[in-house]
């Protein structure tokens, strides 16, 4: 099968490409050329059109049980969320599976990745992730809070012994990469912590925040996981707390850290409410620090819940409970909370961290470290992308927007005097090519020879809410799933995951630990390949060495 | 391997389109029971959108009660493992806990030293208006006898001595009580530990209230008991298949969820299930069929298979006849569980009705029910 869109503008900056032309689909494969030269079996004539990559989320809550907490402790989220005028379906199935998937591919998403997969319950992330039709996905999986990770950490193991920990620990998950919440700080919480910095001490381990993400983001490297450990930082969401990020910047010692949702932590503690914007300082230290990646975690008014396995972060939360409920749900490892939570224009503080988003993004030198992400549903829900899309690349729009903030809030931001608006390529960088490059996902996020056939084509519009809400086409490795913003197909896709090498012997040592701590054999919560029903559900990724 | 209709013997294949015949000419199809794995919630859920039907479990009544609570004030619960290393005061609450699971004192005291946990005081057991309990000399057991009192009412007196109410302790009972909200209120970390069906919802918010009021201060957190049958596990599927968990109907374009208009046992009181699949297909866990209704059961045990019913079918039972995802205690979590001797011939749960959907005549479907979406031509 060979499918050739005819004529549009082809937008690939991981080529440096922006110029119009074709693009040929062969068997589910981008090609350069047709084989023997032959005619396409499907020709669409795209001219005047934007072609691009599908997209690639980094960092998603799309499922696990954790998610599922969420869907019914507030099953109306989504009619509450779509009140707003929000592009969402009112209905509770608006955020089942199955309807994840469906608005991914609309927006032409065609991969995401869930960061958060509690390592114990892995079997019911995997399930749910398999039920999200189209889209391919990752998961990363939550280390460092667990009483292995701590032990190893505070008995001085050596690199390989963490390294065939965590080796363990994804392939026992099937996951594509590491996430570390708060380490330590949720370990921290169990002995009645309430606040947990990057030097602080975990009690009875004796261990740092600090040395905990050295140690796995050590072995993440050593094992040469292409994405790099995956960072919730301390102190998420305090004013001042761009100390800790900058702190934490600097503690990954030139080697590679990706950070997650970082507006939280592009906080000041400047100005007459003690909370300002630190995004010039933020993006210096990005800027200065080749060796890391963030994704901003953009919040935008409106209802959405947050949910989190910064269980020490979501207790203190809780208070701002918006419907006035929460889920703290001390589980193993991390746990989770979910707290409900509505950002409001005119509250000084959710609008200080709305400018703080885009300001990130706006004075980030660098775009291919600078990531979109809502953090969703944390920031905003994944539906909403689009209007963020339209802020970053029309001013007026801001200005629209900041005209609804209150002026003391206007006043502590950088917002108002930024006049630079993202062009289309630079929106394929951080929504493509970017992301993919970060996770280690060379086969997409672009549309070179030999990429995945992963295609989405968006009517040029001036209003670029409305370009990026329904692409006009996207196809999924190959084949047609979505004409004129609807779904007209629907596939199933992959789940990615890396597979590094163990001794044998942490199998034996984890088997003996789970047995007496928690009576449980570790093949209870071992993924079988099987999950999904479909035998080619998992590829695995290879690692750099 | 067993089928039945009517009573008389009868190939698997007509069964099975029987069944569909049934389901599918149905004005208010019902999916109860529900006594099964994930696979089987799944296959369920794909059904009862395709028929327009209801979905419920055989402890639906348990499921929605927990259900409404989480979705009215939220929870703080804690998973099986916390409270095994870290509790110092465990409370039951009732004799309810330890009639569900025997093993429960064991798993939740074991004899070895657990993790490194908040505070140095040693563990201990409270029974809360129960009978005489046995930990293990590990454990030192304090039992606060009902007395002229009952449950609910015990709890609500420990709830508003622990809120710092003051209890006038003239007797025995009220003095135990007062001295021991001031224990939790010292302790790093206190548990209740409870079957939500044993509890009344007031009950039930009174305890989390408790648990609210500690966190305060302290840690603190709520263990209920996991639902016979598979009982969150399929809940849990429901909620992320279709945003609700069970008692809910897929008609009419929207998932719609209702703990009282679609239980089980009114939907059929009342004639407005015309037509029932009962599935009953996990081990020692059996639930019988409500009566007056036209029914299929898939049934994975003996019991189930001498049910009164027009079809009954032989399924596997999961997690005894092949590999399952089950809800575990243990991991307070849906965990697989291997088949000790898999018996392949015997079709699953998932296999059964996902061939009678197939069967299910396709003008039926008017919309992607599960999706709550319109239905495109594709």
């Amino acid at each position: 099968m060979l499918i050739r869109l005819k004529g549009g503008r082809v937008l690939d900056p991981v080529h440096a490409h922006d110029a119009v032309g074709d693009v040929l689909i062969e068997n589910g494969r981008i090609v350069a050329a047709a084989s023997n030269g032959r005619d396409a079996d499907e020709t669409y004539d795209v001219s005047g059109r934007i072609v691009m990559a599908g997209g690639v989320d980094i960092h998603s809550h799309i499922g696990g049980s954790n998610v599922t907490m969420a869907r019914l402790l507030m099953p109306e989220l989504p009619a509450l969320a779509a009140k707003g005028g929000a592009p969402i379906a009112p209905t509770p199935a608006a955020w089942g599976a199955y309807a994840t998937g469906i608005r991914y591919a609309e927006m032409g998403y065609t991969t995401v990745i869930e960061p958060a997969v509690i390592p114990t319950h892995a079997i019911e992330a995997q399930t749910e992730l398999s039920r999200i039709p189209i889209i391919d996905v990752g998961g990363l999986v939550i280390l460092g809070n667990d009483d292995f990770s701590l032990n190893l950490v505070r008995d001085g193991a050596g690199p390989t012994e963490i390294e065939d920990y965590v080796a363990w620990t994804l392939q026992h998950s099937k996951c594509l990469g590491v996430k570390v919440i708060n380490a330590g700080g949720c370990a921290a919480f169990k002995f009645n912590a309430r606040s947990f910095g990057l030097d602080d001490v975990v009690p009875a381990y004796g261990v740092t925040s600090r040395a905990i993400l050295r140690a796995l983001q050590r072995a993440v490297t050593g094992l040469g996981v292409p994405h790099p450990v995956h960072v919730h930082c301390n102190n998420l969401g305090l004013a001042g707390n761009i100390e800790t990020a900058v702190a934490t910047i600097e503690a990954a010692e030139g080697l590679p850290m990706h950070f997650a949702h970082i507006q939280f932590y592009g906080y000041g503690d400047e100005g007459p409410e003690g909370l300002s914007s630190a995004a010039p300082r933020l993006v210096e230290a990005i800027d200065a620090h080749k060796n890391i990646s963030v994704d901003i975690g953009q919040v935008l008014f409106g209802q959405t819940t947050t949910l989190s396995g910064d269980i020490l972060r979501q207790f203190d939360g809780r208070r701002a409970a918006s419907p006035k409920k929460w889920e703290i749900d001390q589980g193993d490892g991390n746990g989770t909370g979910i707290v409900p939570y509505k950002y409001r224009a005119k509250n000084f503080a959710n609008a200080v961290q709305w400018a703080i988003g885009l300001e990130i993004v706006l004075l980030a030198s660098d775009l291919w470290r600078v990531l979109f992400s809502t953090d969703h549903p944390n920031g905003a829900l994944f539906a909403r992308y689009p209007e963020i899309i339209h802020l970053l690349m029309d001013r007026g729009e801001r200005e629209r927007w900041l005209e609804r903030l209150p002026e003391a809030a206007r006043q502590v931001c950088n917002l108002p005097g930024i006049a630079r608006e993202l062009t289309l390529s630079e929106i394929a960088i951080i929504t493509r090519g970017g992301p993919a490059r970060v996770l280690g996902l060379t086969d997409r996020g672009h549309l070179g020879a030999g990429a995945v056939g992963d295609v989405a084509v968006y009517n040029s519009q001036a209003d670029k809410t409305a370009m990026f809400a329904s692409a006009d086409l996207v196809f999924k490795d190959g084949e047609l799933v979505v004409r004129d913003g609807e779904v007209v197909n629907v596939t199933w896709g992959q789940a990615f995951q890396v597979a590094p090498d163990f001794d044998a012997a942490i199998e034996r040592r984890l088997d003996r630990f789970y047995d007496r701590y928690y009576g449980v054999n570790t093949a209870n919560f071992g993924v079988p390949g099987s999950i999904a029903a479909r035998p080619d559900r998992f590829a695995t990724v290879p690692c750099l060495n | 391997m067993a089928v039945n209709v009517k009573g008389e013997g009868a190939e698997e294949a007509s069964a099975v389109q029987r069944a569909a015949e049934l389901l599918g000419h149905a004005r208010l199809p019902l999916i109860g029971g529900l006594l099964t794995d994930i696979a089987g919630a799944e296959a369920a859920l794909a059904l009862a959108g395709k028929l327009g039907g209801v979905i419920d479990h055989a402890a639906g009544e348990a499921l929605s009660k927990a259900s409404r609570i989480l979705r009215e004030t939220g929870g703080c619960p804690a998973s099986q493992g916390e409270v095994r290393n870290r509790a110092d005061i465990v409370v039951l609450l009732g004799d309810a806990p330890l009639k569900r699971d025997p093993d429960l004192l064991e798993d939740l005291f074991p004899a070895e030293t657990g993790l490194p946990r908040p505070g140095d005081a040693p563990r201990k057991l409270v029974v809360l208006g129960g009978g005489k309990v046995k930990s293990g000399s590990h454990v030192p057991v304090t039992s606060i006898a009902l007395g002229k009192s009952d449950l609910p009412t015990l709890i609500a007196m420990l709830a508003a001595a622990v809120a710092g109410r003051r209890l006038t302790a003239t007797t025995k009972d009220l003095g135990e009580l007062v001295r021991l909200a001031e224990r939790l209120r010292q302790a790093a970390f206190p548990v209740f530990v409870y079957c939500p069906s044993d509890l009344d919802e007031p009950v039930l918010d009174a305890v989390l209230d408790m648990v609210r009021q500690l966190c305060i201060t302290t840690r603190a957190s709520a263990l209920p008991l996991p639902t016979p049958g598979n009982g969150d596990g399929v809940n849990l599927c429901s909620a992320w298949t279709c945003g609700l968990p069970v008692r809910t109907r897929f008609a009419q374009g929207l998932p719609e969820h209702d703990p009282w208009l679609y239980a089980t046992e009114r939907l059929v009181g009342s004639g407005e299930a015309d037509a029932l699949l009962w599935i009953d297909a996990l081990e020692a866990e059996g639930a019988k069929p409500p009566r007056g209704v036209r029914t299929v059961v898939l049934a994975g045990n003996s019991g189930a298979r001498n049910a009164a019913a027009e079809i009954v079918i032989e399924v596997a039972c999961a997690g005894r006849d092949h590999d399952a995802a089950l809800y575990l205690a243990r991991i307070s979590g849906i965990g697989m569980v291997t088949a000790a001797t898999p018996r392949m011939a015997v079709p699953t749960v998932a296999e059964t009705i996902n061939r009678i959907a197939e069967l299910v005549p396709r003008d039926l479907i008017p919309r992607d029910l599960v999706a709550g979406r319109e239905a495109r031509p594709c």
